[in-house]
């Protein structure tokens, strides 16, 4: 039972934006910082004086303080140092990455190294802090969102970031599932529904059938290389080429000019869905070789824009395609169509996503504000558990182990409703070996080179005998935050075995702890309100 | 949670490894897609875990997790109708015991890959392992000639493309190196 005065709140943290929701009579709503800002840049900037500024008046840091401001942080949470991501961020970030033990992905701000997770507590700190400043009490407990097609790496770094920001986590819940929870509460409708996710780094497509009570997720498919900062990036080129042509000097050499030409660029995408032009002017971009101030201008049509972008727009179609098949269903099958993120306000998308189903999409849902809202719809039925409805969700990846001559055997289909367990027995194949390992994938394919390495699992403690004797049962469990867990026991005896995880970019216990109090120390900047 | 549900979940978790999947879900063998669907949603409503996120760790916590996830097996299985079928023959087979969790041969699987790495013809095979034998010995035009001869064998073996490919690629620098 709940106690008076608890409450969960649901949180969307986003690659480029956040959103906090809570419960209020009986309906979600979003809860607006001091200045009545609704969404925050997940944009974490680290201040002289020790303290740290998060949301929208960090952004405008990002150029004037670029060395210390972290932003798209969620792009790299969960990867290892070696990951393609990683490299492309190096490339374009001002702010230094490093790497850590075990393959792992460090950010040093000045003298501290912080891990990704801590960086998203932050972020999730804020918006805890925002509720605390509305409510007036304390908050512990979120259900936080994640692109449906994030990994068990990333879900349980996500699940880190909570903790660290002193969240008791309920539920690490999918985005796309979240916005279909908030399209469908109190709704009483029976449909078949597709929520197209484009947020500001990931696409997510999943394919639901919701009734009364039940929702339930028939196929989920997605990208997590794709999203509005890819449409931001085709600007980007276009800006620096024109300039480069005219005036011979690459903006993109100069890690400064680089943000601000990043910065103009997602204005004018902005701009260009809204207004169908966009007139680019940056003062004083850079200088030329004698010195003289230089402007960058220029203006960008609608029908430029769609041409640039064209082939990341059918990019998703062809998720899509992946996502109906493993529903077994047709775009003819649907009833209705959910957008979700703040790419999908552009007139492309909206066009081509009304092409590809061959149906309007579902107007009155606001894109950047429904999925925290399902979060917090999710987050109050697990508060009092007298939840009228449930969802019933998958896992978006398949789940293998490793083989010989690096081949992989799938143990969990993707697509398969989550909780869900699968036992898989092994046998020593030596005399008196004390050790079986296991490594951990998730991935479409049966080379364990293209999928993604989760962890090598050693097991010891079970009986010691001739080769072939000794039978371990191997237990590879997905809990309902489509986060992998994986158990052993000796066959005969029935003896679970101990386990140490001896890959993997996580975080441990030891590391959580240091880090929360550290997060707990750390004082959030007031800023100011946006102009 | 009431007293009766509880007696119910316990009883139901004891015997959880002598029951089919038609059992779990509490339906007969012969049900519709729709009948099946409508049981898992009824099962869901009782067992999902979301119901009890409140509830202290203990047994019967954990006993309605293990449930649950059973149903959810029951449920992946019996939603297919090839595997229903197959699963169907073998609960009402003699080794029914060993049975009542399906599990796909995934030595069919690799079975089925290693014959689209060789061929799943005997003259796509032979072509192809001759091709190889070529490629081997650097004998590039020979070895795509090979490779081409396979192809008409099982035009849609991926493995047997990226061989021919690979080949043609060697054919072409090995030409341009003279």
């Amino acid at each position: 039972m709940a106690e008076a005065g608890d409450i969960a709140i649901g949180i969307d943290l986003g690659t480029s934006y956040s959103c906090v929701s809570i419960i209020e009579s009986s309906q979600p709503a979003v809860i607006p910082n001091e200045w009545g800002e609704r969404t925050h840049a997940s944009v974490v900037s680290f201040l002289e004086d020790g303290t740290v500024l998060v949301g929208n008046s960090a952004k405008r840091n990002i150029i004037t303080n670029a060395d210390n401001t972290v932003y798209s942080a969620k792009r790299l949470i969960g990867r290892f140092y070696f990951s393609d991501e990683v490299k492309k961020a190096q490339a374009v970030m001002p702010y230094k990455i490093i790497e850590g033990e075990n393959n792992s992905v460090r950010i040093q701000i000045r003298e501290n190294v912080f891990s990704l997770p801590e960086i998203s507590a932050l972020v999730l700190k804020e918006m805890k802090a925002i509720v605390e400043n509305y409510l007036g009490h304390e908050v512990k407990k979120a259900v936080v969102t994640v692109p449906a097609y994030f990994n068990d790496n990333q879900r349980q770094a996500t699940k880190d970031a909570g903790r660290i920001a002193g969240l008791d986590v309920l539920r690490i819940l999918n985005e796309p599932t979240a916005a279909a929870l908030a399209y469908g509460f109190g709704r009483d409708i029976t449909q078949k529904i597709a929520v197209y996710d484009l947020g500001g780094g990931t696409f997510d497509i999943s394919v639901l059938e919701i009734g009364k009570d039940v929702f339930e997720v028939l196929s989920t498919a997605g990208d997590t290389y794709l999203g509005g900062d890819d449409f931001d990036d085709r600007i980007m080129t276009w800006l620096a080429e024109g300039f480069l042509k005219q005036h011979g000097i690459d903006l993109r050499l100069n890690k400064y000019c680089l943000q601000m030409l990043k910065e103009a660029s997602e204005r004018a995408k902005i701009d260009v869905g809204r207004d169908g032009q966009a007139k680019i002017h940056v003062e004083g971009i850079c200088q030329d070789p004698t010195g003289k101030v230089m402007d960058l201008d220029a203006t960008l049509s609608e029908a430029e824009f769609n041409k640039m972008v064209m082939d990341l727009v059918q990019r998703t179609f062809k998720v899509c395609d992946e996502a109906l098949q493993s529903a077994r269903m047709t775009a003819q099958d649907l009833d209705a169509i959910i957008l979700v993120g703040g790419p999908t306000r552009l007139p492309i998308i909206r066009t081509s996503v009304k092409h590809y189903f061959g149906k309007d999409v579902m107007a009155g849902i606001d894109p950047d504000e429904v999925v925290a809202m399902g979060a917090a719809i999710q987050a109050h039925s697990l508060l009092d558990a007298k939840s009228e409805h449930y969802l019933l969700d998958v896992t978006p990846l398949t789940l293998r182990v490793g083989t010989v001559g690096g081949y992989t055997d799938k143990i969990i289909d993707k697509n398969t409703p989550i909780p869900i367990e699968r036992s898989k027995a092994y046998t020593t194949n030596r005399d008196g070996q004390e050790k079986v390992k296991i490594r951990v994938y998730q991935g479409e394919s049966n080379k364990a080179s293209e999928c993604e390495l989760l962890g090598e699992f050693e097991f010891s403690g079970f009986r010691i005998g001739y080769r072939g004797e000794v039978r371990i049962e191997v237990t590879f469990e997905i809990d309902t935050n489509g986060i992998v867990n994986v158990t052993a026991a000796d066959v005969e005896t029935g003896q679970k075995t101990s386990c140490t995880i001896r890959l993997s970019s996580g975080l441990t216990e030891e590391m959580i702890k240091e880090a929360q109090a550290k997060n707990a120390n750390t004082q959030l900047a007031r800023g100011e309100a946006a102009a | 949670m009431d007293e009766a549900f509880e007696i119910e979940a316990q009883a139901l978790a004891q015997i959880l490894d002598e029951l089919d999947y038609f059992q779990i879900l509490k339906i007969g063998q012969n049900v519709s897609p729709t009948e099946i669907k409508a049981a898992y949603y009824r099962e869901s409503r009782a067992y999902h875990p979301d119901r009890f996120s409140t509830l202290e760790p203990c047994e019967v916590k954990d006993n309605i997790g293990r449930i649950y996830k059973r149903i959810n097996e029951a449920y992946v299985c019996l939603r297919d109708d090839t595997k229903r079928a197959k699963y169907l023959a073998d609960v009402i087979g003699p080794e029914r015991q060993k049975k009542l969790r399906f599990v796909e041969a995934s030595e069919q699987e690799m079975k089925k890959e290693k014959e689209q790495e060789v061929g799943a013809t005997p003259q796509g095979r032979k072509f192809f392992m001759a091709g190889l034998s070529d490629m081997a010995a650097q004998r590039f035009a020979s070895a795509e000639r090979n490779f081409k001869m396979a192809l008409t064998y099982e035009p849609n073996n991926p493995n047997f493309k990226a061989k021919r490919d690979e080949a043609a690629k060697l054919v072409k620098s090995d030409m341009s190196i003279r």
